[in-house]
């Protein structure tokens, strides 16, 4: 059996996931890898999970190993921002042609990595395996082995070629990439009782700095952020921090789980969605830092900060209540965001009628449960056909979803509003919900809506003659 | 020497190099007694101020950027949409110079129209002299099928009688007894271009029908169910009215264009020079009396015009300026409702995309804030399209709207929650503008070419909608008017909200983790 197959079998037995545990023991091996069904539409793939989870660390080459599609379609297309570095939305790749395929490909990228470390000076190389150069037989582990110790810098091998599975699974072996040459291959200089790790969070929009600051209020540094706005060597020494905080449940729970394991660092899942979530959420960084010998006086000056933060939040958040109270949302988004999302939409007044768990684990689906109560509609995988339906019949007012839905939900001449990666706005934090609110609020307003739902109006002028005649 | 005969700087670069720069800055503090750098600071700064603004309001004289040109402008426009006619202005040559320039830098292609060339003498005894002699010029060098007289100042202050110098034209052989001579007395000194347009579309239609002064029998209507067009001063006339006769066939109307500008405007590079392109026939200006209805796309631009029209029986409706779905649904309402004529499903599907594509962006623009300045008409059916959009107009300003368009405007604000807050200003020029958006700064200020001091100034980004646009190419080939006019205006919009986002997002290292590929 090859080494990848190997990892994706251990990625697939995952004692940190619920879903994984609840199998019987020949099932759990067989890993959570739906089969894909051919000819159906389908999400992104592995190599396409691993670039995500990854590119959001700003001062590394992202190395793309294959032909121009697979880095051509991807370069620059994750919202998440920098605070320094932007090295990581320039577009490196191999861009393989027939020449590699026919001679091979491990040269080619040997020279490719010695060109980017020569010109650019990262402070690592992340080279990413395709679909192409893993079928002819390209060894990316030793040629990043080799380059690593000639040109002195590290080399990290990204195994993921598409075709080994989905996006999920390719946001774990990323994950696993990181615990294999990344995580614990430097030391901090100085550490303190109150350093954490933040893991799956890659702010989007600049989600992490709409928190930040409240983290740096309370004195709580972010030893590293795994992987928004991070930097290489963070990440190198993030295995000295006293607690973590797991952020997107399903993405990288590998990660968090493994760095418990191997360094005694305690996690929990939270969220940075919603009033309630973001409290809590710091209430439990405070505690797991105190657990672990932080003075007990971090807990008093948490609850001042969310006694202060949330009053503030509401006051701002006020005004729009009147005009969502009642109104009813669809969410359509995976992971995490749904059960976070639920509870900070019900905070403002708005109906949740239905809301996606493709992506969710049974933890998620259980809180989603308890939030909704008994009108709880969830779904597991809607087609687009299902979802223009239920959006036409005006179940809801407003749909809430990423951007490839977002055509569907015009179509329906239904409010929508992007909450996934290629949005705009940041809506995490307080400040990101008083945001969220707002968009919401100005999506359900828009004169459009009420202009897409009317007929053309000759459409009404024969409509009236129609009724005229039955009249007569 | 910064300039060396073999390689001649132009003025792009030559007067920043050091020599230039230097010597300036020497001329400056050596001969120019300038006020202290921090004095003209506290002035450029008090210009931007609440205070300034009200000395600004308070100008009763002064007229300082006039948003508007004058009425012969627009007399030239409308003669120049009927076939093989030359405008000719009697008065000073000056001034017809400048018509000629202005449209051909709007349009970049030339326009022809000519002059009397009125000079001192003229002023003192008359210009009937000039006009014989300028009708008989005109005729035989330039060989029009009509001649379309209208008038500078200079002949309206003396008194000049259009009506009896054009017979004494024809009695002196200047042109042939029949030979077609509309026209209209257009002076600069009342209204604007869209007064010169109305004066000079009612001046044409008025001969034709009535009896072309008094030497012919006037017409006798009989109703033949056909529609009259007449789109009114518009600087996307290439554009827009080749998209309304395409909607019109598509609905399969028998329409007549009452001053069809659009091939005059925009002659093929073939080699060939086209003094007089395209434009209404005589004939079918004549025989547009028999038409069941006209319809005016612009109200101020028509207002003589449709008086005259509906005095012979027709049925008038005027439009403001329609620009996007609701705009163009009444349009084409009433065309469907004045000849029977059905919607075709390929104008429904037009309609759809254009309403789908305001869906698909609608974030970008709801609730930004907006100034915009124009003519009467325009700047009311650009307010109602940002109303359907969701942006807030916040200044709507026009130089040459008076009362009844500051009524409408209002009307329309009224009638959306996004018009509140919006102050509607009549008669004010640029300079006005310029206080307003220090006071009051908005996010995107729309109007022609010279709105870009204004940008300059108040750094407002200008999207450049209106007349003259001299300083970007083409748009007047695309249309502003029906749905695919309205995705045009929806698209110029969105471009210069992107622009703007990338140009404040894109500094190396300060700004450009905004810098998105994304919007």
């Amino acid at each position: 059996m090859s080494d990848l197959r190997v990892k994706v079998q251990q990625v697939f037995d995952e004692p940190g996931c619920a879903a994984n545990q609840a199998k019987p023991t020949r099932d759990r091996k067989k890993g959570c890898n739906k089969l894909l069904a051919p000819g159906a539409a389908a999400g992104g793939c592995a190599f396409d999970g691993a670039k995500i989870a990854l590119q959001p660390i700003t001062d590394v080459a992202h190395l793309v190993h294959g032909p121009i599609a697979c880095e051509g379609n991807s370069w620059d297309g994750r919202g998440s921002k920098s605070s320094g570095s932007q090295l990581y939305r320039t577009s490196f790749t191999t861009n393989m042609t027939e020449q590699d395929i026919v001679f091979g490909g491990e040269k080619h990228l040997y020279k490719a990595i010695k060109e980017v470390v020569e010109k650019y000076n990262p402070a690592a190389v992340f080279v990413y395996q395709t679909c192409v150069p893993a079928m002819i037989g390209d060894d990316l582990e030793t040629v990043c082995k080799a380059a690593g110790k000639k040109l002195g810098k590290p080399v990290i091998p990204v195994n993921v070629p598409g075709f080994v599975g989905s996006k999920n699974l390719g946001n774990k072996l990323a994950g696993e990439a990181l615990l294999d040459y990344v995580i614990g291959t430097e030391e901090p200089e100085e550490t303190t009782p109150y350093d954490i790790n933040i893991i799956g969070e890659y702010n989007l929009s600049g989600e992490l700095w709409q928190v930040k600051p409240l983290l740096d209020e309370l004195g709580i540094r972010i030893l590293a952020c795994i992987s928004g706005d991070s930097k290489y060597h963070e990440i190198a020494r993030s295995h000295r921090a006293r607690a973590a905080m797991m952020v997107c449940s399903k993405a990288m729970i590998n990660v968090a789980r493994k760095m418990e394991e191997r360094y005694g660092i305690p996690y929990f899942e939270g969220s940075f969605y919603g009033i309630g979530d973001m409290s809590d959420s710091l209430r439990k960084i405070a505690q797991l830092l105190v657990d672990r010998g932080a003075p007990a006086d971090l807990l008093v000056r948490t609850e001042v900060v969310i006694e202060r933060e949330e009053a503030r939040a509401w006051q701002r958040i006020a005004p729009c209540r009147p005009r969502l109270l009642g109104k009813r949302v669809l969410l359509f988004t995976g992971g995490v965001k749904s059960w976070s999302v639920v509870a900070a939409l019900q905070e403002t007044g708005l109906v949740l009628t239905g809301t996606s768990v493709k992506k969710s684990t049974p933890g998620d689906k259980e809180r989603i449960k308890e939030l909704m109560k008994d009108d709880a509609h969830m779904f597991d995988d809607l087609k687009p056909r299902e979802m223009y339906k239920m959006l036409k019949e005006a179940r809801a007012d407003i749909m809430l979803s990423g951007g490839r839905t977002q055509f569907v939900a015009l179509k329906a001449k239904m409010p929508w509003l992007d909450i996934n990666q290629e949005r705009h706005h940041a809506y995490a934090g307080y400040e990101g919900m008083v945001a969220l609110v707002r968009e919401i609020d100005k999506a359900l307003s828009n004169p459009i809506w009420e202009q897409i739902r009317r007929p053309a109006p000759w459409e009404n002028v024969a409509m009236d003659d129609e009724l005229a005649i039955h009249i007569a | 020497m910064a300039q060396d005969a073999e390689k001649v700087i132009d003025h792009f670069e030559l007067f920043r190099g050091a020599e230039y720069t230097g010597m300036l800055a020497n001329k400056k503090s050596m001969f120019e007694d300038p006020v202290p750098a921090e004095e003209l600071e506290r002035v450029t700064e008090w210009t931007k101020s609440k205070e300034y603004c009200e000395k600004n309001f308070a100008r009763e004289c002064l007229t300082i950027n006039p948003a508007k040109a004058c009425q012969p402008l627009g007399a030239v426009f409308a003669s120049l949409g009927f076939e093989g006619t030359l405008p000719f202005v009697h008065g000073s040559q000056g001034c017809v110079a400048y018509y000629r320039s202005h449209f051909s830098r709007h349009f970049k292609e030339p326009t022809s129209a000519v002059s009397s060339s009125m000079t001192e003498d003229a002023a003192v005894f008359g210009g009937l002299n000039n006009l014989i002699d300028g009708m008989a010029n005109a005729y035989s060098l330039y060989k029009p099928k009509m001649i379309a007289v209208s008038t500078t100042c200079m002949a309206e202050v003396i008194g000049d009688d259009l009506n009896a110098y054009i017979k004494g034209a024809k009695e002196k052989k200047s042109i042939p007894m029949d030979f077609d001579v509309p026209f209209a007395h257009t002076p600069a000194f009342v209204g604007s271009h869209v007064t010169g347009y109305d004066n000079v579309m009612k001046g044409i239609i008025e001969h034709f029908w009535n009896g072309k002064a008094g030497t012919v029998p006037k017409l006798e209507r009989q109703p033949n169910g056909k529609l009259n067009f007449i789109g009114g001063f518009d600087g996307y006339t290439v554009g827009n009215m080749r998209e309304i006769k395409r909607l019109f066939d598509l609905m399969g109307v028998e329409y007549t264009i009452l001053g069809d500008n659009s091939d005059v405007w925009d002659t093929p590079g073939d080699g060939k020079f086209r003094m007089y392109d395209g434009g209404t026939t005589l004939e079918d200006a004549a025989n547009a009396i028999h038409a069941n209805a006209t319809i005016s796309m612009q109200e101020f631009c028509t207002e003589k015009t449709l008086d005259l029209i509906e005095a012979q029986g027709q049925e008038v409706i005027a439009f403001n300026h329609p620009i996007g779905v609701e705009g163009t649904d009444r349009f084409l309402m009433e065309v469907a409702r004045l000849t029977g004529k059905a919607i075709p499903d390929s104008i429904a599907k037009e309609r759809g995309r254009l309403v789908d594509a305001i869906a698909d962006s609608n974030t970008h623009i709801h609730g930004k804030k907006f100034a915009l300045y124009g003519d009467p008409d325009l700047t009311l059916g650009l307010a109602a399209f940002l109303l359907e959009l969701g942006a807030e107009p916040t200044h709507i300003l026009s130089t040459n709207g008076g009362k009844e368009w500051e009524q409408k405007v209002q009307v329309l604000l009224a009638g959306s929650p996004f018009g509140k807050g919006c102050h509607v200003y009549a008669g004010k020029d640029l300079w006005h503008m310029r206080s307003l958006l220090f006071t009051e700064p908005v996010d995107f200020l729309i109007g022609n070419t010279y709105g870009k001091f204004l940008e300059r100034d108040t750094k407002t980004p200008l999207i450049r909608i209106g007349f003259p646009i001299f300083d970007r190419h083409h748009h007047h080939r695309y249309p502003v008017w029906g749905y695919q006019g309205g995705l045009n205006v929806l698209v110029k919009i969105l471009d210069r909200i992107f622009e703007h986002m990338d140009a404040t997002t894109n500094s190396v290292s300060k700004n450009d983790y905004s810098f998105d590929i994304i919007r």
